[in-house]
């Protein structure tokens, strides 16, 4: 290729492509490419039931034709591709049951079944003619492709990371992502409005607009997750609303890069993407789905009642049950006040008898004591006295006795019946030892003395 | 405590419905009632208020987007 864009040929070269000018059969292009269609007519003179990538569809919306580019790969690698053919009529008719049949439009890159005739035309080249497509086939590849795309998301585990979030008691502050033009945001904003002027109840929401099907939705709403995430401190939820579209273009909610940014939002993600057929991945990741831009803003005041219904009801019970327990603290007293009244009374009214029979008691004895007292006193003076009469006539009597003792013993009593006392010098003599011859002795008798000289003594044996 | 205590919303919410079941269970005495009352006037008030108002700032965010944008 260099060599001619080169521009420059050697010698050697121009004298050989003319050498034999003359002598080759030369066709013109339109002839070849005669031959090229007869041939192609005799070699494939049916049609033919093809599956192929549909690479492009490359409508041109001017003509209504559509020049599809059909490839298959294998391994990632295009093996085979050409160019194919959808004239507007056949397009129109196949578009409108594919539509009805996918609930996608033909677009790009989906695999198609299709019937159709190998076609060359001079003016255009080879080129397939599609003459129908089979719905049924796209549709099991996109059923496959959701089934693959839930498949991934539960084998890493990631299947039901949204769905886990705790939903937050007030889900106020909401990033919405959906298009400002959309019939399903209208909506949304419109029940929430009501709700703010029905019950005051007040939502924080901003727009993160975004292409909701078709192809560049993929891409779209993953940007605006990401710059969601940015902000995410201000958002409580992220709301993903459609509305208005059918159920047309809604395969991206099933492929596997939206899914997973969906499942893996660190906030509860809520869809509100409206549609009659099954739900798409997104739909089933996603912390909450609601069939449509409506229902999901009524979920999300159904949320503002759930907290306010209570707050109002404890507004009441905290009323009512202060009421209660302050009348049931003042009944009690009330009864323990008259319970104590009267047990007080009857205590007081029972100690006063008790204290009132003591004293009874009380005066009752004293006056037995008193009495017994004064008999005691009385008996013991009578006994004093007769006591006190013996006591002095004994002490009589024995003073009587002694004084006849004592006369008994008086000497003189002695002297008188003859006896008497014989002293020496003063001292009394008892034995005859005691006086000799010759001594002055004299003798004591009743009335007066006698004065001797010893003659002799004598001892008596 | 004042109103413009930084409470968590939930946590206002539980801790009013832990009062509110324990009035309802009778556990709470005349000496408790006026506080208890007065903190989950408190808390409804401040749920209240949650439920009536946002203090997010669109140009704050937009700000901030902008501002992340400009990290890139």
């Amino acid at each position: 290729m260099e060599k001619y864009s080169s521009g420059i040929c050697t010698f050697r070269e121009i004298i050989w492509m003319n050498s034999d000018f003359y002598s080759r059969k030369v066709f013109s292009l339109f002839d070849i490419t005669i031959l090229i269609q007869e041939t192609i007519a005799i070699g494939f003179p049916d049609t033919y039931w093809i599956k192929a990538e549909m690479n492009k569809l490359n409508h041109y919306p001017h003509s209504g034709h559509c020049y599809p580019d059909l490839v298959e790969k294998r391994d990632g690698k295009v093996i085979a591709q050409m160019r194919a053919n959808l004239w507007r009529d056949d397009y129109h008719r196949i578009n409108d049951l594919f539509t009805k049949i996918v609930k996608e439009p033909l677009k790009n890159g989906i695999k198609i079944l299709f019937l159709a005739q190998v076609t060359f035309r001079p003016e255009y080249g080879l080129a397939l003619r599609i003459i129908d497509i089979d719905p049924s086939f796209t549709l099991g590849d996109i059923e496959k492709e959701k089934q693959e795309t839930l498949r991934r998301l539960k084998q890493k585990g990631i299947y039901d990371r949204n769905r886990e979030l705790q939903m937050p008691l007030l889900p106020q502050r909401i990033a919405i992502i959906s298009v400002e033009t959309s019939n399903g945001y209208a909506d949304f904003l419109q029940v929430l409005q009501g709700a703010k002027e029905s019950w005051g109840y007040h939502f924080f929401h901003m727009l993160f607009p975004s292409v909701l099907q078709g192809e560049q939705a993929v891409e779209q709403i993953i940007f605006r997750l990401n710059q969601i995430r940015q902000v995410i401190r201000h958002f409580d939820v992220v709301a993903i609303i459609r509305g208005g579209g059918g159920d047309v273009g809604l395969s991206c909610y099933n492929h596997y890069d939206l899914a997973e940014a969906v499942a893996c939002f660190p906030i509860p993600v809520l869809t509100g993407i409206g549609h009659s057929t099954n739900e798409t991945v997104v739909e089933m990741v996603a912390c909450e789905n609601a069939i449509t831009p409506t229902k999901l803003a009524e979920f999300l005041i159904q949320k503002f009642h759930n907290v306010s219904v209570p707050l109002q009801k404890a507004e009441e019970t905290m009323h009512d049950m202060a009421i209660e327990v302050l009348d049931q603290s003042k009944e009690q007293f009330l009864s323990e006040v008259k319970l104590f009244r009267s047990v007080a009374i009857g205590l007081l009214s029972g100690n006063n008898h008790l204290i009132r029979a003591q004293a009874q008691a009380l005066s009752t004895h004293t006056k037995l004591l008193i009495s017994k007292a004064e008999s005691d006193v009385e008996l013991r003076h009578e006994g004093m006295k007769k006591e006190a009469v013996e006591v002095v006539s004994r002490a009589k009597m024995k003073l009587e006795n002694y004084q006849k003792s004592i006369s008994i013993l008086d000497p003189v009593n002695t002297l008188k019946r003859g006896y008497s006392i014989t002293r020496l010098n003063g001292k009394t003599i008892r034995s005859s030892d005691e006086a000799k011859k010759g001594d002055q002795i004299s003798t004591s008798v009743f009335d007066g003395r006698i004065f001797s000289i010893v003659d002799k003594t004598d001892k008596m044996k | 405590m004042t109103m413009s205590e930084k409470i968590n919303y939930t946590k206002a919410f539980e801790e009013l419905q832990q009062i509110v079941e324990e009035m309802e269970q009778g556990e709470i005495t005349v000496d408790e009632l006026s506080d208890k009352v007065k903190r989950a006037t408190q808390l409804i008030k401040i749920c209240k208020t949650k439920l009536r108002s946002t203090e997010e700032d669109v140009n704050k965010i937009l700000r901030e987007l902008q501002s992340s944008d400009d990290d890139r």
